[in-house]
C-alpha cells in the first residue's frame, strides 16, 4: 500500500480548540503563527473569520494573501444552522485540502438566553459535523469583554483549550450529544392560553397553509419568509400526522416581533436524539433532510419529545 | 404555447358546436390528445369520424380493440388524390361534409371529428387554402349541437402567421386531458419538452398521484431529460423534493430531471437547501 493510499483512507480527526485571549497582542500572539502555520502547509486552506478590527489586523500581518481568505465574523455567524451548512460547504470545496480555520464566534450583548445557547450548542456541533474532516479550527473568545457564562460555554464545547501560550485539554468539555440535550432541557416551554389553535385530521395540509400563511402576513412576516415558514410548519405537521398519534394540531400566537407555531401529536418519540436535524444530511435523500431543512427555514426549531407528546416549535421574526 | 383568441380546454371538456385545433408538438403529442378524444367517443357511443392518411391506419386510442359496427370512420385521404398525385381540400372537405350530414340523419346523439389538417399547409398558397376549409368546417361545427371537431396541425409547420390565423378561426385550443386533477393541484402531460406541468400546491397526500404521473411520462420517454413546468405551482413541500431526487436516481444516466419556471419563493428554498443535497435535479429556464 503507498503512503498516499493510506492517508487517503484513514480518518482525519478534527482540532477543535477555543483560544481564551485578553487584548490584541495577546490574539496576535497566537493567531499569526496559527495562519503562517496553515498557509506554510501545502495539505491545507486557511480561512480567517474573526471580527472587524481583528480582520484588519491580521490583514495587515499577510499582505501578500488573497482577499476572500479573509471573512467579516458578523456576515459570516447568522444563523446557527445555516452558518454550520456553510462551513460544511467550505470544507467540502476545499477537499483534498484541509481547512484550518480561525473562527470567531460573535456573540450580541442583546440576544436572549436562549438565542446564546443555540450559538454555544453550535460550537459543540462542530465536534460532531466536522469529526473526520481533518479541519484545524481555533476558536477566539476575547476574555476581556466577553461574559463569564459564554467563556464557560467555550470550555464546555471545545475539546482543547490554548490560553497564556500554552495548550491543555479541557475538562469541562461535554460531548456534543450531552451539550445538546443540556440545551433542550433548559428551554421554558408554556404555550400562551390566547394561542390559536388549528387541529390536523387529514394529510390535506391545503387548510393549514392558508391558515399559517394569512397569519405570517397579517404579523408581517416578508414574503419569503412566510414562505419558508409555511414549508416548514407543512412539513412538521406531515410528520406528526405521519408518524405521531392523534389528535395532531397546530398553535400559532405572536410575541413582540415573533411569530410562533407549535405542531404537537400525542406520541411518544422514543428514539428521539438531542442531535436530530442538526447534523447535515448528504442528500436529501437521507432520513433526517427535512428536519434539518425546517431548522434551515426559520429562526429557532425546539423540539420536546416527552412522555406526554412531541411538540415541534418554530419560531420566525420579522 | 401562445393561442391569442381560443380558449384552452382540456379534450375531455370539448362540447358539441366547439371546433378546436390542436397544434401539435411531434406524433407522441398527437396521438395523446387525439387518442383521448376517439377513445371517449367510442366508449360513449359517439360517432367518431377520423380523417387519415389512408383506411388501413393505426387510429390513436383503440388500445386494440374494435369499435362496434358502424361507430368509427375512417375517411382515407387517398380518395381525394387528384390524377396529378396531390391532394384536393375542396375534395377531403366535401367527403367530411358528407360524412357528418350521414351521421347527423343517423342514431347518433353526438359526432366527433377529427382532421389532420397539416398537409393542407404544404400545398402552394397553403394557409388561405387552409384557411377556407377552416371556414368551411366552421359552418358546419359551430351551430350543429351535436358536432364537435378538432383540426390537427403540426407546430413545427406553424409560422407565426398562420398560428395567429388559426386562433383567429377556432374557438378553442384543445390541450391534454390532466393526468390529475383536483381542488388543489393539476398535473398536465407535456411533449416538448416532455414532462409534466403543475399546477396549485403540491403536498404528501399528492405524492402518489405526481408519482404516477411520472412513472407514466419515464415510461413513454426515450431517455430524455424530463421536464418539470412549475410555474404555476404555489407551494411545494419538502418530502416532493425528496421523491425528485428519488425519482431522478433511479433513472440515473439518462439525465436529470429539470424543474423550468420554478417561482422565486420556492426557488429561493432550494438554494437555502442546496441544489447539491437534491442530486439529479436541475433549475431549468427561469
Amino acid at each position: 500500500m503507498t503512503p498516499f493510499t493510506r492517508e487517503a483512507v484513514e480518518p482525519r480527526p478534527l482540532e477543535h480548540r477555543a483560544f481564551l485571549f485578553g487584548g490584541m497582542d495577546d490574539f496576535l500572539g497566537t493567531a499569526v503563527p496559527f495562519v503562517r502555520e496553515g498557509l506554510e502547509d501545502d495539505d491545507r486552506s486557511v480561512v480567517v473569520v474573526v471580527k472587524g478590527t481583528r480582520l484588519e489586523a491580521l490583514r495587515d500581518h499577510f499582505p501578500g494573501c488573497v482577499d476572500d481568505m479573509f471573512i467579516d465574523a458578523d456576515a459570516f455567524y447568522d444563523h446557527p444552522v445555516r452558518t454550520l451548512r456553510s462551513y460544511l460547504e467550505l470544507v467540502k470545496a476545499k477537499d483534498p485540502r484541509r481547512v484550518h480555520a480561525l473562527a470567531e464566534p460573535v456573540w450580541q450583548a442583546g440576544w436572549s438566553e436562549r438565542e446564546t445557547l443555540e450559538w454555544a450548542r453550535y460550537e459543540s456541533l462542530i465536534n460532531e459535523v466536522f469529526q473526520d474532516t481533518g479541519a484545524s479550527a481555533l476558536c477566539p473568545y476575547d476574555t476581556s469583554t466577553l461574559p463569564p457564562r459564554i467563556l464557560e460555554h467555550a470550555r464546555r464545547t471545545h475539546p482543547r483549550l490554548v490560553q497564556d501560550g500554552g495548550e491543555s485539554e479541557s475538562r469541562r468539555f461535554a460531548p456534543p450529544r450531552e451539550f445538546s440535550a443540556g440545551v433542550d432541557r433548559t428551554r421554558v416551554f408554556p404555550t400562551p392560553q390566547d394561542s390559536e389553535y388549528l387541529p390536523l385530521t387529514s394529510h390535506d395540509l391545503h387548510e393549514l397553509r392558508q391558515w399559517v400563511g394569512d397569519r405570517a402576513d397579517r404579523h408581517g412576516l416578508p414574503g419569503q419568509d412566510a414562505q419558508n415558514l409555511v414549508t416548514a410548519v407543512n412539513e412538521v405537521a406531515a410528520n406528526a400526522l405521519r408518524h405521531g398519534i392523534p389528535p395532531v394540531g397546530v398553535r400559532l400566537w405572536t410575541d413582540g416581533p415573533d411569530l410562533f407555531c407549535e405542531v404537537g401529536d400525542h406520541g411518544y418519540w422514543s428514539d428521539f436524539s438531542p442531535l436530530a436535524g442538526f447534523v447535515p444530511p448528504k442528500t436529501a435523500l437521507e432520513s433526517g433532510f427535512g428536519l434539518w431543512t425546517v431548522r434551515l427555514l426559520v429562526d429557532l426549531v425546539e423540539v420536546r419529545a416527552g412522555w406526554d407528546g412531541t411538540f415541534v416549535r418554530m419560531r420566525a421574526g420579522r | 404555447m401562445e393561442t391569442l383568441s381560443s380558449v384552452r380546454r382540456p379534450v375531455r371538456e370539448l362540447r358539441p358546436g366547439d371546433h378546436a385545433w390542436l397544434a401539435y408538438s411531434g406524433e407522441d403529442e398527437q396521438r395523446h390528445v387525439v387518442g383521448s378524444f376517439v377513445r371517449d367517443g367510442l366508449d360513449s357511443d359517439h360517432k367518431v369520424i377520423y380523417l387519415a392518411g389512408s383506411d388501413d391506419v393505426d387510429v390513436p386510442g383503440m388500445n386494440g380493440v374494435s369499435p362496434r359496427p358502424g361507430l368509427l370512420t375512417v375517411v382515407p385521404l387517398a380518395d381525394a388524390r387528384r390524377p396529378d398525385g396531390g391532394f384536393d381540400p375542396a375534395t377531403v372537405l366535401k367527403v367530411l361534409a358528407s360524412e357528418i350530414a350521414g351521421a347527423e340523419d343517423g342514431d347518433f346523439p353526438t359526432i366527433r371529428v377529427t382532421v389532420d389538417m397539416t398537409f393542407v399547409l404544404e400545398r402552394p398558397d397553403g394557409l388561405t387554402e387552409l384557411l377556407r376549409c377552416e371556414r368551411q368546417l366552421e359552418r358546419a361545427v359551430c351551430p350543429s349541437t351535436r358536432v364537435t371537431a378538432i383540426c390537427q396541425i403540426d407546430r413545427r409547420r406553424l409560422t407565426p402567421d398562420a398560428r395567429s390565423a388559426l386562433a383567429a378561426s377556432h374557438s378553442t385550443f384543445v390541450t391534454p386531458n390532466p393526468e390529475f386533477s383536483d381542488s388543489v393541484l393539476q398535473i398536465v402531460r407535456t411533449f416538448s419538452p416532455v414532462g409534466l406541468s403543475l399546477l396549485g400546491e403540491l403536498d404528501a397526500s399528492r405524492h402518489m398521484v405526481l408519482d404516477e404521473a411520472l412513472n407514466a411520462v419515464l415510461a413513454a420517454s426515450r431517455g430524455e431529460e424530463i421536464h418539470l413546468d412549475l410555474a404555476g405551482l404555489g407551494f411545494i413541500d419538502l418530502g416532493a423534493l425528496n421523491m425528485l431526487a428519488d425519482v431522478a436516481a433511479r433513472r440515473s444516466g439518462t439525465g436529470p430531471l429539470v424543474l423550468d419556471s420554478m417561482p422565486v419563493q420556492l426557488r429561493t428554498i432550494m438554494e437555502t437547501v442546496g441544489w447539491h443535497m437534491l442530486p439529479g435535479l436541475r433549475l431549468g429556464s427561469v
